[in-house]
């Protein structure tokens, strides 16, 4: 059963050339939105007020939008999280509960239940998105580490590359449709980070033992065996692990959306990249690495 | 079975027995009805019980998660002594500075300006040291002191206030953090904490002086084109240096409502004096109708004003609002604004005792919430000369820079005995108390992170979360069973173990599951699945070879342990720093990932291949359900 790719010889080194096209339109149309639209960065990074409210009667967003008028709201950002639930998003962080208690004010002839309030001061907001950055950059710094002991530099080089690859891409996405950059998002960043290293270890695990036991092969012929060699696994073990964040997606929430529609979209990058990104680069390093020979002699 | 794998299966057997002791309590918990739990509290088992189940985060069962920071300054403020107009103004500098460039240590903005100006700090903080950097370090060494010692206060509120398990921490030098489990009433918890419960008796200021304060304010605020003020488009930038304010803002009014706000300005002399047109006369005190409020203290913190009143001089408001009938018939709420010395004739560590109660048969309190204070001896020593000397003026009693009561000395009090009057609610009354025998923070606290969550929504993503986990799991069992077949049953059976695992870790090390821990445990199912599908993949390589059961097995275990070991590793390397790094949510995160990692080779190796080698063990198996 479903034995289908087994003994494949697909040539997805000789892809790379299309793989490089496809990766470098996605990344640049994700710069370009990086630059003219920026991230949507939730209250956790920007600082601000968030009030979930479930209504006892049916109201809409544009209803709710009309009642918040107090000019300290600025232009709140209501967002649907239920069956007339929504989540009113401010920027602005008042003194205690004076937010909160302008938009109850505001919406004083209907009846609701405050489900949850998070204010956060900008100064904390500010602050978390460096050590969310300082994060990152020393769990990659440590993943360099880690690989270049355990393999090569060059390897952990071309991880580390399609990693910022993978990032990037998801980046993109998010900034294409706004959607929130908050903590939980992170966390599925580095989650993303650590599934794709995943996914080109395995793949690299194989490039290693092949070297030894195919030494009369081509680097890139050894690549494209392992490549093959480890599908099977590489296609069962993403696709059981989409099926378990499109369960997240479905069933986890509003409050977890973020977080799974960004594992979704890393683990089908991270997959395509350990296959089709991460090896081609470990070629190009090598053949660079020759030729550096080549012209010493 | 063979001798090989008994220390194997023991091994397992004591794992398994270790997890079900584990998980036994929650399991015994989350079963017991309600009823169960209440008689159980009575004798002190269910507190027990508590003691050992997996904690569920705030975002789980609903409370409020607080982080505090201490207002450096004003603790500045209180140790300082011969504040002089000089002191004042150089301090209003240092604040400004800080404000603009928050990331800055206050202290070392405060030595640098101070060097700068060749402003003698030894002067106002005596028995510090001879030079600025000595005291400045003295300085700092007192801020870190009074966060431990406002740590202690708000674990003592707390803990009277009567939560369970409140967790009371300090995150470096100025902050502290409060969670508080399933409160109901936030609002209230968070005024009883941040309440500084600074209780002060100053003096108030003689008409005159308020008089002439007024007069100097309005001459100030016509600098600023008045009709600017009543104009609904813009102020200049006098009124606020930070940005621009629109009259709505200065109102704290929307567009339809400005109209009647407008209303509450006393045209007739808007032209002449803009600030007094704001107030109202009530009796002998200033009013200010509550539409204003926002317009008057934006224009007492206006620079310029402050800079024009004079140093002793300390403008509070009331603490609530009365509503007054005005000649037209109109009901209008007003606040009361008072014009007090800066300097506190004394202050909250006199009082030896508070006692929220409700009045007497008769007087004034009569069956009102009052606060019956006691002074030491010192303290009524001080009360009684200065009630005294003041027979006649009015003294006001403030709590937290908010005025309670300000009445006029009939007598001189002698004793200690002093009554706070003018509460709403008896609750307010026993958080006064609360307040005043925890103690008086060293220093305000500022709110700058604060997280509420209802206990339904809470419940709600249990039930999200517990879904998401299940239904995860049931996919990934069904995909790996139809595809594995035999050998997808021990996988099956190992996920599950794994899982279990992880639970009984975080009942074991009390770590607390959150939200993002369960979109964690979902991510541990796919990385445990994926051991699994490593090794089974390398197993059905090993048989195309040709190789036998045996042989297959055992090779595919061992290659395959390597990349499982590599592949694991590196994302242990992840969770780690997630861990170490990561505030609140993204730590239950990584802990979750962490201990997912670990267990996955226990439950994903180990385990599995010890059932599989021993299965396969015999030679003469000829097939393997794979």
């Amino acid at each position: 059963m479903l034995q289908i790719f087994v003994d494949t010889h697909y040539d997805i080194v000789g892809k790379r050339v299309y793989a490089s096209w496809i990766s470098g339109i996605l990344i640049l149309l994700g710069l370009l939105s990086l630059m003219f639209q920026g991230l949507n960065f939730g209250i956790d990074f920007s600082g601000g007020t968030l009030i979930q409210m479930k209504f006892n009667e049916p109201i809409t967003a544009g209803e709710i939008r009309s009642l918040l008028k107090n000019p300290k709201l600025g232009t709140p950002q209501i967002q649907r999280s239920g069956p007339d639930e929504y989540m009113i998003r401010v920027l602005t962080v008042g003194t205690g509960d004076e937010i909160q208690k302008i938009i109850e004010e505001d919406l004083q002839e209907k009846s609701f239940e405050v489900r949850r309030v998070e204010i956060i001061g900008p100064i904390i907001g500010l602050e978390l998105r460096q050590k969310a950055i300082n994060a990152i950059l020393v769990a990659l710094f440590f993943i360099l580490i880690y690989i270049s002991i355990r393999f090569e530099f060059k390897f952990a080089l071309s991880a580390v590359i399609a990693l910022f690859h993978d990032v990037l891409i998801t980046l993109g996405f998010f900034s294409i449709f706004q959607w929130e950059i908050s903590m939980p998002v992170l966390a599925a960043f580095l989650t993303i980070v650590g599934y794709s290293l995943n996914d080109t270890i395995v793949i690299f695990d194989r490039i290693r033992e092949n070297k030894l036991s195919h030494k009369n092969k081509t680097f890139p012929d050894i690549i494209n065996l392992s490549i093959n060699e480890s599908l099977s696994r590489t296609i069962i073990t993403s696709f059981t692990t989409l099926l378990v964040v499109l369960a997240l997606v479905l069933f986890g929430g509003e409050v977890l959306f973020g977080f799974s529609i960004a594992m979704v979209i890393g683990v089908i990058v991270g997959t395509y990249s350990s296959n089709f990104i991460a090896s081609p680069i470990l070629i190009m390093l090598e053949q660079r690495k020759r030729n550096k020979i080549k012209t010493k002699k | 079975m063979q001798k090989k794998f008994m220390l194997n299966y023991v091994i397992i057997g004591l794992l398994l027995v270790w997890a079900a002791w584990q998980l036994t309590p929650t399991l015994r918990y989350e079963l017991m009805s309600e009823e169960r739990k209440e008689e159980l509290r009575m004798t002190g088992e269910l507190q027990a019980l508590e003691e050992k189940i997996i904690r569920r985060g705030l975002d789980l069962q609903g409370g409020m998660h607080l982080v505090l920071e201490v207002d450096v300054a004003q603790l500045t403020q209180n140790i300082a002594q011969n504040k002089s107009q000089s002191y004042y103004q150089f301090m209003s500098q240092v604040q400004e500075a800080y404000k603009a460039d928050p990331d800055r240590d206050y202290f070392d903005i405060l030595e640098e300006m101070a060097n700068a100006q060749n402003f003698r700090l030894a002067r106002h903080f005596p028995g510090r040291g001879d030079n600025n950097s000595q005291i400045v370090s003295s300085l700092k060494q007192e801020a870190k002191d009074a966060v431990i010692r406002a740590q202690e206060i708000i674990r003592n509120r707390v803990d009277q206030f009567g939560v369970s398990e409140p967790t009371i921490q300090r995150q470096g030098d100025r902050r502290i953090i409060v969670e508080l489990a399933g409160i109901t009433d936030p609002e209230r918890a968070t005024n009883l904490i941040q309440s500084t419960a600074q209780l002060e008796f100053v003096l108030l200021k003689d008409p005159e002086v308020v008089q002439d304060a007024i007069a100097r304010i309005d001459a100030v605020m016509k600098k600023v084109d008045p009709e600017t003020l009543k104009d609904t488009t813009r102020i200049e930038e006098t009124v606020s240096k930070d940005k621009e304010v629109s009259i709505e803002e200065l109102f704290g009014l929307a567009d339809e409502e400005a109209k009647d706000s407008v209303a509450l300005v006393d045209e007739n002399i808007f032209e002449e004096r803009p600030f007094s047109a704001l107030l109202r006369n009530l009796g002998n005190d200033i009013g200010v109708p509550v539409e204003n409020y926002y317009a008057v203290n934006r224009i007492l913190q206006n620079p310029e004003v402050q800079r024009t009143l004079p140093a002793d001089l300390r403008i509070l408001w009331s603490n609530k609002t009365e509503t007054f009938t005005t000649q037209d018939g109109s009901k209008v709420a007003f606040y009361r604004l008072y014009f007090v010395n800066r300097e506190p004739v004394l202050t909250g560590n006199v009082i030896t005792d508070a006692k929220a109660t409700l009045g007497g048969m008769s007087g004034t309190n009569m069956g009102q919430p009052i606060v019956n204070l006691s002074m030491n001896s010192e303290g009524a020593k001080t009360w009684a000369r200065v009630t005294g000397a003041n027979i006649g003026k009015r003294i006001a009693i403030v709590l937290d820079n908010k005025v309670q009561i300000a009445p006029v000395i009939r007598d001189r009090i002698a004793g200690g005995k002093t009554v706070i009057e003018g509460l709403t609610s008896i609750e307010e009354a026993k958080d006064i108390e609360i307040c005043l025998k925890a103690g008086a923070l060293p220093a305000p606290v500022e709110i700058i992170e604060k997280r509420t969550i209802g206990p339904s929504l809470g419940a709600d993503s249990i039930r999200k979360g517990t879904t998401s986990v299940l239904m995860g799991l049931l996919i990934v069992i069904i995909f790996i069973i139809i595809n594995y077949k035999g050998a997808g049953v021990i996988a099956f059976v190992t996920l599950v173990l794994n899982i279990a695992f992880v639970l009984s870790a975080l009942a074991l090390l009390r770590a607390t599951l959150t939200l993002p821990g369960i979109a964690g445990l979902v991510l541990t199912v796919g990385m445990a699945v994926d051991a699994n599908v490593i090794i089974f993949e390398r197993i059905r390589e090993e048989l195309r070879k040709g190789k036998t059961v045996k042989a297959a097995v055992d090779n595919g275990f061992s290659r395959a342990f390597i990349t499982i070991l590599d592949a694991n590793l590196t994302t242990l390397i992840a969770a780690l720093v997630l861990w170490q790094f990561g505030t609140g949510p993204i730590r239950g995160f990584a802990v979750v990932l962490f201990w997912g990692i670990v267990f996955n080779f226990v439950s994903g190796y180990f385990i599995s291949k010890t059932i599989l080698t021993s299965i396969t063990h015999n030679k003469t198996l000829k097939k393997l359900s794979i």
